[in-house]
């Protein structure tokens, strides 16, 4: 084996690993922002609306982001959306992940006691200020361990970007390997560069999870059940 | 943008395409609980060495992508002189990826097993792999049933990455027809709707069975 | 009991509730109640569990939304307004903020904001609803704390304190926003019973101070010494009503009666002198 592949390249390299965490960083919050806003939509809008956004969140979670991409990146121009790849792999994993993050809110929501909404309208709060000070701030730290597994999960879901030709580390690294059929020295380079990534993410978030239980949970009842069913991908 | 005649014309390609989907996904995840079990033993062992090495097993399979994975199968075993077909290094691949959770689910059915029926069991005399396959495992599965269904639906969903290894499974039919036809958004969303029927219905039964087993603990 | 009459002269309708009931699919958990509540006055709701008391003070804030009927929070409608075409329609939640922005509430569960420290949790409202400077609010919440005697746990995370604790800074997070009319929910029926004194010992003095009170209780020593008026309530419908004396002394109703029975054997049964017997102390 001949790993100087590698340092050969270690231009393009370096910047598919960039593209790479910039695409899960970009597709974590466009994630995490819509999921909110469709946990708290689900929380306060009549039945008709929870029912289609219940629907939209079903359809989204039974197919493989892969065809998800490929609606968005090919289908999208009959409808008169052209994306780039790097536009099209963003928002397809923002898609993607604002259905799971929505389903980890809503459980955080629903796990706080009623009471603690009560004692705040009583005393005058509007809806927002009591979802924005008595709700988040508590639900933030309960589903902590969900929101960093899930981050992990959508991490793992970014090689495939590199099949609508977006720069990233396995689409560079796979290029590489092709030109100078160094396969098995590229491969093994993506293999620990993915595992280094899940491995730091999880790390980074033990590390806050403890931080923020040291802070907050004294007494809101901890719900290990929150964590939900990792990804096979 | 829509062709109901090409799509008509294209159906039997697609329900093809899904058959080769469910299959081999079954075949994987068949092959995966096998692994799963193996790897929750060890994981599960008095042995040290052996708790490590299922360790190992659970944060590597589930650290690398599955795509990598995939890649990795179907790009080096031809150079290691294994020329292996298509759909051995697919399955195998979701296998080895899917035992990875299994063993996990599995592990967490296990584990909530009462202590006392184990020792129950072992006052009787039973041995430990007939406590294991006897006693525990019935009882792991029942209560990891929603689970492992869950796990089915993630595997048929993650199966579509075989189509980058060249499978015809139904993202790559898909593919194929919307690349021939020039209908991408037709043919996509074709594909997307059959993974729907297929998932949510086998949502459905998750969530049913969670419900009967509530009722039956109740 | 001995300030009581004083109290009465004050003589304007703090709340009212005419003709109020409130259904849970088919069942009717209240029935046409009527109450009327002075300015002043301190009222105790009690009932075998079940019997809705717990409902009617709820609705009482709507926080469960009555059915048919009027609550009525210092002259003004709660919870609905009239449409243009005569009907009722739900109140958006400003105007129900508004409506009972001079009532405060204490809860079974204390229902304090875990993620706040007990001063937070006293200043919170201060800030965001009264709009208060942060100065003034920490100095209006220290004083509040101050007057349930738990100033120096300012500082504290509210489970790291007592449930007794708990609750004096619930009533103190609700008092610092000076409402003119406070609503106990069970407030001791989550505590030990040797941290129920203390918490009762708040609400006696907030009574003596002339404080408007609806008090959901199991105490009866404490409705037998602090209620200007006790109502009995049963199955949905206020059963009996009257000053403590009477009702306690010489119950109408069979059903008082029995309850009271049960009440008094379940604690007479080791206790030499039953509260009751305490009335006029």
């Amino acid at each position: 084996m001949d790993f100087s592949v590698l340092t050969d390249h270690a231009g393009e390299i370096g910047s598919g690993f960039l593209v790479t965490i910039w695409t899960w960083v970009g597709g974590v919050l466009a994630g995490v922002i819509a999921g909110l806003i469709m946990a708290v939509i689900q929380l306060s809008a009549g039945p008709w609306v929870r029912g289609v956004l219940r629907c939209y969140i079903e359809v989204i979670r039974a197919t493989p982001f892969l065809v998800q991409l490929f609606l968005l990146y090919y289908g999208g121009p009959s409808l008169g959306l052209s994306l780039s790849p790097m536009a099209a792999g963003l928002i397809g994993l923002g898609i993607y992940g604002s259905v799971y993050f929505a389903e980890i809110f809503r459980t955080g929501f629903t796990s706080i006691p009623r009471g603690q909404q009560e004692a705040a309208a009583m005393l005058g709060m509007t809806p927002w200020q009591i979802i924005w000070r008595v709700q988040i701030p508590q639900m933030l730290v309960l589903i902590l361990p969900a929101l960093v597994n899930f981050t992990t999960i959508l991490g793992k879901e970014t090689p495939v970007l590199s099949i609508i030709t977006v720069p990233e580390l396995t689409f560079v690294l796979t290029g590489v390997g092709a030109e100078t059929f160094a396969y098995v020295e590229t491969l093994l380079a993506l293999c620990v560069g993915y595992f280094l990534l899940a491995e730091l993410c999880s790390r980074l978030g033990q590390w806050l999870e403890r931080r923020a239980s040291r802070y907050l949970t004294q007494g809101v009842q901890q719900r290990r059940a929150l964590k939900p069913r990792e990804s096979a991908a | 943008m829509f062709d109901l005649a090409l799509l008509v014309q294209g159906l039997p390609l697609l329900l093809a395409g899904l058959w080769n989907t469910v299959w081999l996904s079954a075949c994987g995840l068949a092959l995966g609980f096998l692994i799963g079990i193996g790897v929750c033993s060890l994981k599960l062992s008095e042995r040290g060495a052996l708790r490590r090495l299922g360790g190992a097993y659970i944060s590597v399979f589930r650290g690398i992508p599955l795509l990598i994975q995939l890649l990795f199968i179907y790009y080096l075993l031809p150079r290691l002189g294994l020329d292996i077909p298509a759909w051995v290094a697919a399955i195998a691949g979701l296998a080895l990826c899917s035992g990875a959770y299994l063993a996990e689910i599995l592990r967490g059915g296990l584990l909530t097993l009462p202590v006392g029926q184990v020792e129950a069991a072992r006052l009787l005399g039973l041995r430990g792999r007939t406590i294991l396959t006897r006693i525990k495992l019935p009882q792991a599965l029942r209560a990891t049933l929603p689970a492992l269904l869950n796990e089915v639906i993630l595997l048929i969903k993650a199966s579509s990455l075989i189509s980058a290894v060249g499978l015809a499974e139904l993202t790559r039919t898909a593919q194929n027809l919307a690349a021939s036809s020039f209908l991408q958004l037709q043919f996509y969303l074709a594909a997307a709707v059959l993974y729907c029927i297929v998932n949510i219905s086998l949502a459905l039964l998750a969530g049913q069975l969670e419900r009967r087993f509530e009722k039956g603990r109740a | 009991m001995n300030q009581s009459a004083a109290k009465r002269g004050a003589g304007d309708v703090m709340l009212e509730a005419r003709g109020m009931s409130k259904r849970f699919g088919d069942h009717t958990v209240l029935q046409d109640i009527n109450l009327s509540i002075q300015r002043s006055e301190v009222v105790c709701l009690i009932g075998p569990s079940g019997s809705g008391k717990s409902t009617l003070l709820r609705s009482l804030a709507f926080l469960e939304n009555y059915d048919d009927g009027e609550v009525f929070v210092e002259g003004e409608l709660l919870g609905y307004d009239r449409a243009s075409d005569g009907r009722r329609v739900r109140s958006r939640p400003s105007r129900l903020s508004d409506v009972r922005r001079n009532m405060g509430m204490v809860f079974q569960q204390f229902n304090l904001w875990p993620h706040l420290s007990v001063l937070e949790n006293v200043m919170e409202a201060l800030l965001r609803v009264r709009g208060m400077k942060r100065d003034d609010a920490h100095r209006l919440a220290l004083a509040t704390l101050e007057k349930v005697g738990l100033a120096e746990k300012a500082g504290a995370w509210p489970n790291r304190l007592s449930g007794g604790q708990q609750q004096r800074v619930a009533i103190a997070r609700s008092l610092a926003m000076s409402p003119a009319i406070m609503l106990f929910d069970e407030p001791t029926s989550a505590l030990d019973p040797e941290l129920v004194g203390e918490v009762l010992q708040v609400m006696r003095q907030l009574a003596e101070e002339g404080m408007t009170m609806v008090v959901v209780t199991h105490e009866m020593g404490f409705a037998a010494r602090v209620a200007d008026r006790v109502l009995f309530l049963d199955q949905g419908h206020i059963v009996e009503q009257g000053p403590p004396t009477r009702l306690f002394r010489h119950p109408q109703s069979p059903r008082l009666a029995q309850f009271l029975g049960n009440y008094l054997e379940r604690n007479s049964l080791f206790e030499a002198a039953p509260a009751l017997n305490r009335v006029d102390d």
